[in-house]
């Protein structure tokens, strides 16, 4: 502390020197590098709401407009009005696919984090291996068999375009297994599972009484970011809904890029409100997104 | 509360072994425990497993499948195992090649910066801060963007006319008669696909570096104190030796995603719908090849093909990094 | 706080699943047909503005059963959707507009239409221009899978505003006589950049596009032989030289920075077919009274302009035919034309007064009516190969190179290369 206060480079030196960085006190450059960054992150943020709320003459401007105008309501009309963007559709649809995979995540990863973590059964080590292999195995290489596959769903023609094709693969996550077990092994004691078993509860029951309410600060986060990833997937959505009438949001959006009368302020409005309740979420989440994110790089 | 309850479970399992080959009588509740502990386990992982194994694993193995064969959505007449014709066809398609060229060159160019510019804000996140969950929950706003979103907003700064990208760099007196036409080279349109890449991701590594830097025992800094390495040296010969681990992980990580791209190069395109990346594909990625090969000229058996190359790339890539990463942090 | 726990996370799986079923049967019931004697939905998929939403609302006004849903798209999106639609024998739109460009493609699979013959669309046939008629017509006579809609015929859009501050003259015909032919057209060019410092048009491609239009054949002849030596030559080094002189603004056609092209008054001409209008009209409604039209340099030639097909596959095939019979009416199709601009290609309307006399306020009260009606009637129709959608664009991905890239300033690098590219999309 006093050798800040000094501020004498060779003192304020000699006084780090040794020391962890968590003990040393951000200097002034540090925080002016951190907000930097910050505002290169949020930029862009910045941007799109400056587009999406000007209309097409203050945008053509030179220099450029750097303020938001007053149009934001008349440009989403006009995103809302866009007959083959079905773009009302699409968020009602990416909030029932996000909802739908972010619950049955937690629900099955929990169920399969515990019997990992805490239950004794034959195979559960080389089981657990394949868990964490899967993880590495890249998405893009089944994506054409998985189009196929889902053509021959039951169903007239099978279950390409519809949100049971973007949803049912999306049911269970390696990741969130792995995540669940990680927090489960040390966050719920192995006397508390030992003394409800000789309360005569079942496994089931031992899940729904002790692992559950120990385990809820996990869920919120794995929770947050399978929301958020669900949310924001793009190619595999594109692929099966593309073209069809019942987009998600994401795909929404590239609709919104490409037919003939692209206008940027139309598409960032689009973009601005498909970003909006993960915005939201950060802001109230925020702290349980950046826990998730750490604890999970500690971990693995 | 009955008693047989407290008998523990290893007990019990002897317990129908009786002497004599003779079972002893099992009470259903019995059968219900056993049921319990030892296949129930089996139950709880099974949704997962299975659910995997139908959308995750046997997609990849028909995926072979599907590579070997003639697989056509606009001629279903066209069919019938082709044999190795689809890899053939691999090895002399320039656009496979080019595209393979410009994954490479966007990886290179948004992996590289991204890590180290990671480090970097990682180190000073790691700092004694004021306001210290803000600036971590601050450096997130990109990651929780969708990325269709921030791709739709980075083609309106680096447009060519109206842009604020091309404003700003004129300002710095480059490109004032003939602003720079991001879209229309090769290298300018990788660095404006690797500004959204880096962009998107440079929070997020951070926090991983930082979460291994904080686990980091604060007496090794003490015991390395006599070299009177300042922060800046302290970060590259203590620090992040230490963390190797992490850092190799999101090498792989960003190896496994970087060459997976697919979003932006998709709708950086002035019309995305085309899928070409560019007049002359100067900008196309494997990703958005086989996207286009599969489903804008419907050709999914040679598209299958394609995914299993760009699996062998990834696989070999990734293998690589992490051992080049390995060797430099080792050697120091 | 346990049960209470429990029972939200019970509550939260029952959700998931239900949510689960809702959304499979809502997702299912998108293209599921109706029940007869219910409300039918037609689906219409297209492309850029065909004038529809007032009609839609009046057809829907007199027919309460029916709902019409209109699909505007990217115009190449629009047409692999169908053709992937028709393959896959489910999914396709109630009436599927087609344009010109890819109606080969399409005719080559009558199967997957319905024959509006047997509907009774062989009443319309003397209304139709005889070449607009054949074009979806089998070359056997016998299967009629689409009906016009409209013709692209030919005209030159400009801004009378920017003419002026560059000292050009701004009535019609003075500056239709300012270029008869291309080669004046580029001096004309020169002479706006020097005076404005500005560039004259807005994208090389839409100089290849109405040159080819003019042309006796375009990339294929009617054996679908690829002739790149002939009117694509030509075409070709119309759009080069404009892009040598530095006259074009290189913005790609359609693009969002086109769009807003318009709006900043990058450019000072357009070439026009009449659907182009429409366009204008969406794009930069702020420029009204600034365009007017004056004629075409080498005079005549069509660029685009489609028809409206029914898909077999569609479930309500004699609603479907009942509307566009009603939509190819006389009225409906002046309603139109004074809507987006889109000129009707059934020559007896050329005549009615609602046409011939009608002055368009947006730009400058031309009497869009007659120049479009006369580029019309002139028109010698040139046969479209069945891959000349694919070909185009691999040629004006070759145009933009030429203007932008690697190719800049090379042209007869980027002819080889045209060539090339051309033969390319022609196996594809």
């Amino acid at each position: 502390m006093t050798a800040t206060v000094s501020g004498r480079r060779d003192r304020r030196r000699a006084a780090l020197m040794g020391r962890a960085p968590q003990n040393t006190p951000g200097s002034g450059w540090s925080y002016l590098f951190l907000a930097v960054v910050i505002a290169f992150s949020a930029f862009p943020l910045y941007w799109m709401f400056v587009i999406a709320t000007n209309t097409d003459e203050a945008l053509a401007k030179i220099p450029p407009q750097v303020l938001p105008g007053g149009q934001l309501l008349t440009n989403l009309r006009e995103v809302f009005s866009m007959q083959d963007v079905f773009f009302m559709q699409s968020l009602v649809n990416s909030v029932i696919v996000s909802s739908v995979v972010t619950a049955s995540v937690l629900f099955f990863c929990s169920l399969a984090g515990f019997a990992f973590a805490k239950l004794r059964f034959k195979g559960r080590h080389a089981l657990m291996v394949m868990v964490i292999l899967t993880m590495t195995v890249p998405n893009q290489l089944g994506v054409v068999a998985l189009y196929i596959l889902m053509g021959k769903m039951p169903g007239e023609g099978g279950w390409n375009g519809t949100l049971l094709a973007v949803i049912v693969p999306g049911l269970v996550s390696a990741f969130g297994v792995f995540y669940m077990r990680q927090f489960i092994l040390e966050a719920v004691p192995d006397e508390l599972i030992e003394a409800a078993r000789v309360d005569g509860a079942t496994t089931m029951r031992i899940f729904w009484s002790v692992v559950v309410p120990a385990v809820r600060p996990a869920m919120a986060v794995l929770g947050l970011l399978t929301f958020v990833a669900t949310w924001n997937e793009f190619q595999w959505p594109l692929i099966t809904l593309g073209g069809t009438d019942y987009p998600t949001s994401m795909v929404a959006l590239s609709d919104l890029a490409s037919g003939n009368y692209v206008l940027y302020r139309r598409v960032l409005a689009g973009a601005l409100i498909a970003t909006l309740p993960l915005l939201v979420m950060l802001f109230i989440g925020g702290r349980q997104i950046v826990r998730g994110i750490m604890e999970g790089a500690v971990k693995s | 509360m009955s008693t047989t309850r407290a008998v523990p479970p290893a007990a019990r399992r002897t317990a129908p072994a009786a002497p004599g080959g003779q079972r002893a009588p099992v009470s259903l509740r019995d059968r219900l425990y056993r049921f319990d502990t030892r296949y129930v386990p089996y139950l709880l992982i099974a949704p997962f497993f299975l659910l995997f194994a139908v959308f995750g694993l046997f997609p990849i193995a028909f995926n072979a499948v599907v590579a070997l064969r003639n697989w056509r959505l606009d001629d279903p007449t066209l069919t019938g195992w082709a044999g190795l014709a689809n890899f053939e066809r691999l090895l002399t398609d320039g656009d496979f090649w080019n595209a393979l060229y410009n994954t490479f060159g966007i990886f290179l160019l948004s992996t590289v910066p991204q890590l180290l510019l990671a480090l970097v804000v990682a180190s000073l996140l790691n700092r004694r801060l004021r306001a210290q969950t803000w600036f971590r929950v601050g450096v997130l706003l990109p990651y929780i963007t969708p990325v269709t979103a921030s791709t739709l907003i980075f083609s309106v700064v680096f447009a060519r006319d109206t842009g604020i990208a091309n404003w700003a760099l004129s300002l710095l007196g480059i490109g004032e008669t003939e602003p720079i036409d991001w879209r229309s080279a090769k290298w300018s349109s990788w660095i404006a696909i690797a500004t959204m890449v880096n962009w998107k991701w440079i929070g997020y590594n951070a926090l991983l570096y930082l979460a291994a830097m904080q686990s980091i025992p604060r007496d090794v800094y003490e015991a390395a104190a006599v070299d009177g390495a300042g922060p800046w040296r302290q970060l590259w010969r203590i620090t992040v030796p230490m963390i190797r681990p992490v850092v190799i992980f999101t090498v792989v990580l960003s190896t496994i995603g970087g060459l997976q791209l697919f979003t932006e190069p998709m709708l950086f395109d002035s019309n995305p719908a085309l899928a070409t990346g560019g007049a002359d594909g100067e900008w196309q990625t494997i990703a958005q090849l086989i996207y286009k090969v599969g489903w804008r000229d419907l050709n999914l058996g040679y598209a299958a093909a394609m995914s299993w190359a760009l699996f062998l790339i990834i696989l070999i890539v990734a293998a690589g990094n992490a051992l080049i990463t390995n060797r430099l942090g080792g050697g120091r | 706080m346990t049960r209470s726990l429990t029972r939200w996370a019970g509550t939260a799986a029952v959700g998931a699943v239900s949510l689960v079923l809702v959304a499979a049967c809502s997702g299912n019931s998108g293209g599921g047909g109706s029940e007869p004697g219910g409300p039918v939905t037609l689906k219409i998929n297209f492309w850029g503005d065909f004038g529809l939403d007032e009609l839609k609302a009046k057809y829907e006004d007199a027919n309460p059963n029916v709902k019409i849903s209109l699909n505007t798209g990217e115009y190449n999106a629009q047409h692999e959707d169908l053709q992937k639609k028709l393959i896959a024998g489910s999914g396709a739109p109630d009436i599927a507009a087609i344009d010109e460009g890819f109606v080969i493609q399409f005719r080559g699979q009558a199967d997957k239409f319905v024959n509006l013959l047997d509907k009774g669309a062989g009443k319309y046939e003397s209304s139709y221009l005889p070449w607009k008629w054949k074009q979806t017509l089998t070359p056997d006579g016998k299967t009629q899978i689409g009906l016009g809609t409209d013709v692209g015929g030919l005209a030159m859009c400009y801004r009378t505003d920017l003419f002026k501050a560059a000292g050009l003259p701004t009535e019609r015909d003075q500056v239709s006589a300012l270029w008869p032919s291309w080669d004046q057209f580029v001096a004309v060019g020169q002479q706006y950049t020097a005076k404005s410092g500005k560039k004259f048009i807005d994208s090389a491609t839409n100089i290849f596009n109405p040159v080819l239009g003019q042309q006796q054949v375009g990339f294929y002849d009617e054996n679908e032989t690829l002739r790149m030596d002939g009117g694509p030559k030509v075409a070709f080094d119309v759009a080069a030289k404009m892009i040598a002189a530095d006259l074009s603004a290189n913005l790609a056609a359609f693009s969002p920075e086109w769009n807003s092209g318009f709006v900043k008054g990058n450019f000072a001409v357009l070439a026009c077919p009449a659907w182009m209008q429409g366009h204008i009209k969406n794009t930069a409604p702020g420029t009204s009274g600034k365009w007017d039209v004056a004629a075409i340099p080498g005079g005549g030639g069509n660029w685009g302009g489609s028809f409206l097909t029914i898909p077999k596959q569609g479930k309500n095939v004699d609603e479907a035919y009942k509307f566009l019979e009603w939509l190819i009416q006389p009225e409906q199709q002046i309603e139109i034309f004074k809507q987006v601009g889109n000129l009707p290609s059934q020559p007896a309307l050329y005549q009615d007064p609602a046409i011939k006399d009608f002055t368009n306020p947006f730009f400058s009260n031309a009497p869009v009516g007659q120049i479009f009606a006369k580029t019309a009637e002139n028109l010698t129709p040139q046969y479209l190969g069945k891959k000349n959608g694919p070909t185009r664009v691999a040629v004006e991905n070759v145009i933009n190179r030429l203007a932008t890239g690697n190719l800049k300033g090379k042209p007869d690098q980027a002819w080889a290369e045209a060539v090339k590219e051309a033969e390319k999309a022609a196996k594809s």
